[in-house]
């Protein structure tokens, strides 16, 4: 048996072996570095000092964006840099003040950026002004003898052909800043480099993998003057290093109408508010709007300081998407689906009359109408058409928040729709549960009477109410929205194609479909509806109005005041939301007017418009039949309150007769 | 008590650490150097935290100096066991970085379970050929059990995918089977065996980014994503160091960040430009005297498993230091190993902290314990 000490000893032959295997290998590489640095040190000596040879960056052109009739929403187009490389700059004074001239600069500006940007090395070519005009960059070019340093770079800035409109849907893309590079190569796991530019809101954030393609890079030897030129190779260094063309990005085309979109926006200028319009056969988005909005193509062309204040400093907050990631109390635009409830849970039936008078009192508190008025007692169509508070109140006194949230959740409230745009809410539906969660205290039923009529703690946004109509307007049938439709590349070919996705369908009694949506009906479609004097012509909207309350109702003074002389940031907003046609819908418009007062005054013509929009465009032979029809029911109306009022004229001259008589 | 601890330092062997902060010493001036030019602030701050881990790499490989070897040896299979578990738990639920999985983390920190299995399969073959014929010479039948050892993690590191290190587990049995008197018919076979199934794994085992690496040094022309352009770069900026260097934070080829990773795999290309032909032969004489050091050891021990430990430990940083040199010379691939004690990286760091540990243990177990 061999002890340690000798087997120790019959592998020092071995370890003598490793240990010459060890030097040769180190001596490999002497051999190479001999090579590199004594035998060929001059050469690269001489191409490190240079940096002749240079790896250029191709970015890839981003996707575009159609509309869903193909119309281009969002298109690139070439801009123009005049940068410097210092590398190359000489008789630096002179340089300098004739570039300034050129530029229209003060000569310490250009100075400053200049020193901002030394700690780069040199060979980088330093942005002295961006976005410059062509007659600019047609004087750089013709004097670049006299301007040596001094270059102008294409840049492909993203433009939106219709700016404002729709700016938040679409989004806009910015430059990856130095600070937030390696947070998004982490986030992404993509190799972003210095000048990419990335999305940041909107459609451009959440599709910002289909849409950027992929960078090539190409390699360009610079000459003395810093002239960039091909490489050729003849160096045997170099051989064989090839160029990488960049991949474009993918397009995509949009279930968005260019018409409607701006017939929207149109609708909306100047005022705080939002608009949304569904497709209620699949969930399509046809229409997204928020204002105030703001200049998207201005984001990748670089903000000014200026703008970029104006846009911080706004108070109407125009960079927040009043569509989806803005919730408020839905008012009476709410109570379909309270109506809903309360005929699922048989609370009442369609038959069940209850006097829509001024104030309700329970549990000590009053609650009221929102008009003064009202005698007569109306079935659950008409009080859906007065908007009658009294009714719902009543129904709120035997109807359990629970179950009111059931439904309403039904029809996607509470929740995220789980459209593909960043930063959605999911608004609130209130529970008892949810309450004592919250606040530590038992739900009150007083609670259950504000959340019937959409107040309260009910909070939804625009894109909710839209989608909760159209499954109305459907019978029942809720689909997830969505707004990107396809995505193709360049030759056309489809990469993917997205499918409306049916999230459920509703089933309710039939006699409480028949109800509800002849109670929408009737709002838009009689006179005395909330909405009548707004039904426009040709529609046939059946739809509710709804004024959304800022802050509660202090006072009788303070109730009944109006709107309009109030301070403005304590004004209602108004709501409206409709579906149309009403005999086979085919979309569900929804609208925000913020601090807009009423909602029959200021949302639904918004919603009057896009629903006009769409009739002409998509269905013009219906619309001209409705237009007619309109026309003679209105016709009708004025004839019949003419012959009202000449019949109160005879009465009251009748009566006067008699007066005199006696 | 006094005078034992006096007797305790007077009697410890510096021998290891004394080359390992010459190496680290150039390493850290190398390091500040490559990424104080740097626009990033968390770049230029690096110096600071390589600073820090190597504090930390001093600690640990004083505590495992102080562990006899016979400790080691006794623990010698456990580690292995619960590395290899540790790796197929990074397959289950590792944390991904960079397209690879390769990190487990446990209570805020992160592990790098591939580090390690590097010393611990220095352990367990250590230990196996200690226990099984230590006399005798090696055929190839007999390596069947320590290439199973040898293989199983290495399988479970090229899954993650991390090739360069699961070669590397193969190039450390090499060496231990080579100094464990492996029969040179044995060795030819094994090269022929290399050989094929190399190219079958060419072929059918890798990933698609590491066959182009393997290309795109075969064949530059191939290259899609670049690399060869780096490959390039860095011989220029060797190259430029001509015989003296461009002097000290002068580097314009890496601090101009012509060199993608120049603070990791590439910091040899750097220092080669600032301090040229010269500086490297004495960085590199560094390396051999330390590398020399291990070998010597290996036939000064008192046991046989100390003789075996210390040249796996060696070919850890054999492998490491050749490697990383060819590959920034433009003779290998690219495979992404760190340059030790050069590079920055806390997990690399504590690794060769661990293996100077070993070796001090090793070596002080002759007159201490």
């Amino acid at each position: 048996m061999f002890g340690d000490e000798e087997l120790i000893k019959i592998h020092r032959e071995r370890a003598t072996a490793v240990a010459n295997i060890i030097i040769f290998c180190f001596m490999i590489v002497l051999v190479r570095l001999w090579y590199l640095q004594i035998y060929n040190g001059e050469k690269y000596h001489e191409y490190s000092v240079q940096n002749r040879l240079r790896k250029e960056i191709v970015r890839a052109p981003r996707g575009m964006m159609y509309s869903r009739n193909d119309v281009l929403l969002v298109d690139n187009i070439p801009r123009f840099d005049a940068v410097l490389t210092r590398q190359f700059l000489q008789k630096k004074e002179r340089t300098l003040k004739r570039l300034a001239e050129i530029l229209d600069m003060d000569l310490e500006t250009i100075k400053k950026i200049i020193k901002k940007n030394s700690y780069q090395a040199k060979y980088r070519p330093i942005i002295i002004k961006k976005n410059i005009s062509l007659e600019e960059v047609a004087k750089i070019e013709t004097e670049n003898a006299s301007l040596p340093g001094i270059f102008v770079d294409t840049f492909i800035s993203r433009e939106y052909v219709d700016e404002e409109v729709g700016a938040h849907l679409l989004g806009y893309i910015s430059e990856i800043s130095q600070d937030k590079l390696p947070t998004y190569q982490t986030r992404d796991e993509l190799d972003y480099s210095l000048g990419d530019f990335i999305g940041q809101f909107g459609i451009e954030e959440i599709m910002d993998r289909s849409l950027r393609g992929e960078n090539g890079y190409e390699f360009v030897e610079v000459d003395a003057l810093g002239r960039k030129k091909k490489y050729i190779n003849t160096d045997n260094l170099f051989k064989g290093i090839e160029d990488k063309s960049p991949k474009p990005g993918n397009n995509l085309k949009l279930t968005i109408d260019r018409d409607m979109q701006k017939a929207a926006y149109e609708a909306l200028e100047g005022r705080s508010g939002s608009v949304v319009a569904i497709n209620v056969e699949t969930g399509e988005l046809l229409t997204m709007i928020s204002t105030p909005a703001f200049r998207p193509s201005e984001f990748s062309k670089g903000l000014t300081q200026e703008y970029w204040s104006s846009l911080i400093n706004n108070e109407d907050k125009p960079l927040g998407d009043r569509s989806i990631q803005n919730h408020f109390s839905p008012g009476s635009t709410f109570k379909p689906f309270t109506a809903i409830a309360a005929l699922e849970e048989d609370i009442i039936d369609p038959s069940t009359k209850i006097r829509c008078h001024g104030v309700f009192r329970f549990g000590g508190r009053n609650y009221r109408s929102w008009k003064r008025y009202g005698t007569e007692k109306v079935d659950i169509t008409d009080a859906l058409k007065h908007s009658c508070n009294i009714f719902f109140y009543k129904v709120a006194t035997e109807l359990d928040i629970d179950d009111l949230a059931k439904y309403a959740k039904m029809f996607g409230f509470g929740k995220k729709t789980g459209i593909q745009l960043p930063r959605e809410v999911s608004g609130l539906i209130p529970t008892k549960e949810w309450k004592l969660k919250r606040n530590g205290i038992e739900w009150q039923k007083g609670e259950t009477l504000s959340c019937s009529i959409g107040q309260s703690y009910v909070l939804v946004s625009t894109l909710q109410l839209a989608n909760a109509y159209a499954a109305i307007a459907t019978k029942g049938k809720l689909y997830k929205p969505y707004v990107v439709k396809e995505v193709f590349d360049n030759q056309g070919k489809i990469i993917k194609k997205f499918e409306p996705e049916l999230v459920r369908q509703i089933e309710l009694k039939p006699s409480t479909w028949e109800s509800v949506r002849t109670g929408l009906y009737k709002v838009v479609n009689e006179p005395n509806g909330t909405a009548w004097w707004r039904r426009g012509l040709g529609n046939m909207m059946a739809g509710k109005t709804g004024t959304s309350q800022v802050v509660r109702a202090q006072s009788e003074e303070q109730l009944y005041s109006k709107c309009s002389e109030m301070d403005y940031k304590y004004r209602h907003h108004g709501v409206f939301v409709a579906f149309a046609p009403f005999d086979n819908p085919k979309i569900a418009v929804a609208a925000l007017v913020e601090h807009g007062c009423g909602g029959s005054s200021a949302a639904a013509p918004v919603v009057e418009k896009v629903v006009n929009t769409y009739m002409k465009k998509y269905l013009p032979e219906k619309h001209e039949k409705l237009v007619r029809k309109d026309k003679e029911s209105l016709a009708r109306f004025y004839r019949k309150r003419r012959q009202e009022q000449e019949e109160k004229l005879r009465q009251q001259e009748a009566e006067e007769e008699d007066g005199s008589e006696g | 008590m006094n005078q034992t601890l006096v007797n305790f330092f007077k009697k410890y062997d510096y021998s290891f650490f004394l080359p390992m902060y010459a190496i680290f010493f150039l390493g850290i001036l190398n390091l500040y150097s490559a990424t104080h030019a740097h626009t990033s602030e968390v770049m230029q701050d690096l110096y600071k935290s390589q600073l820090m881990w190597f504090g930390v790499a001093n600690i640990i490989a004083l505590v495992v100096s102080l562990l006899p070897p016979k400790t080691l040896f006794q623990m010698s299979y456990w580690a292995y066991a619960i590395n290899v578990f540790l790796l197929i738990l990074v397959l289950v639920m590792g944390q991904k970085g960079m397209g690879a999985q390769r990190w487990l983390v446990i209570g805020g920190f992160r592990l790098q379970p591939s580090e390690l299995m590097k010393i611990s399969l220095a352990f367990a073959l250590a230990r196996y050929f200690v226990k099984n014929n230590p006399e005798k010479e090696l055929n190839l039948k007999q390596l069947i059990v320590p290439f199973l050892i040898t293989i199983i993690p290495t399988i479970l590191i090229v899954m993650q995918p991390d090739l360069g290190t699961g070669l590397l587990l193969i190039l450390i049995f090499l060496v231990v089977a080579f100094f464990k008197r492996l029969k040179w018919k044995s060795i030819g076979i094994l090269i022929l065996i290399g050989l094929v199934s190399g190219s079958v794994m060419y072929k059918y085992g890798l990933k698609e980014y590491q066959r182009k690496r393997i290309l795109t040094f075969i064949d530059p022309q191939a290259d899609a994503k670049g690399s060869g352009y780096n490959a390039i770069q860095s011989q220029i900026a060797i190259g430029s160091g001509r015989i003296f260097g461009k002097g000290f934070k002068k580097s314009s080829q890496a601090s101009l960040n012509f060199l993608p990773e120049n603070h990791t795999d590439f910091v040899f290309s750097i220092f080669n430009e600032e301090h040229g032909f010269f500086g490297s032969i004495i960085l590199i004489a560094f390396y051999i005297i330390l590398l020399l050091r291990f070998i010597w050891l290996s036939g000064a021990v008192l046991r046989f498993y100390d003789s075996v430990l210390a040249i796996g430990i060696m070919s850890i940083f054999f492998w490491h230091t050749f490697i990383n040199m060819c590959m920034v010379m433009g003779l290998m691939p690219v495979v992404g190993l760190p340059l030790p004690l050069m590079s920055y990286g806390g997990s690399s760091l504590l690794t060769f902290g661990i293996c100077i540990g070993v070796a001090t243990s090793l070596s002080n177990s002759r007159n201490l314990f």
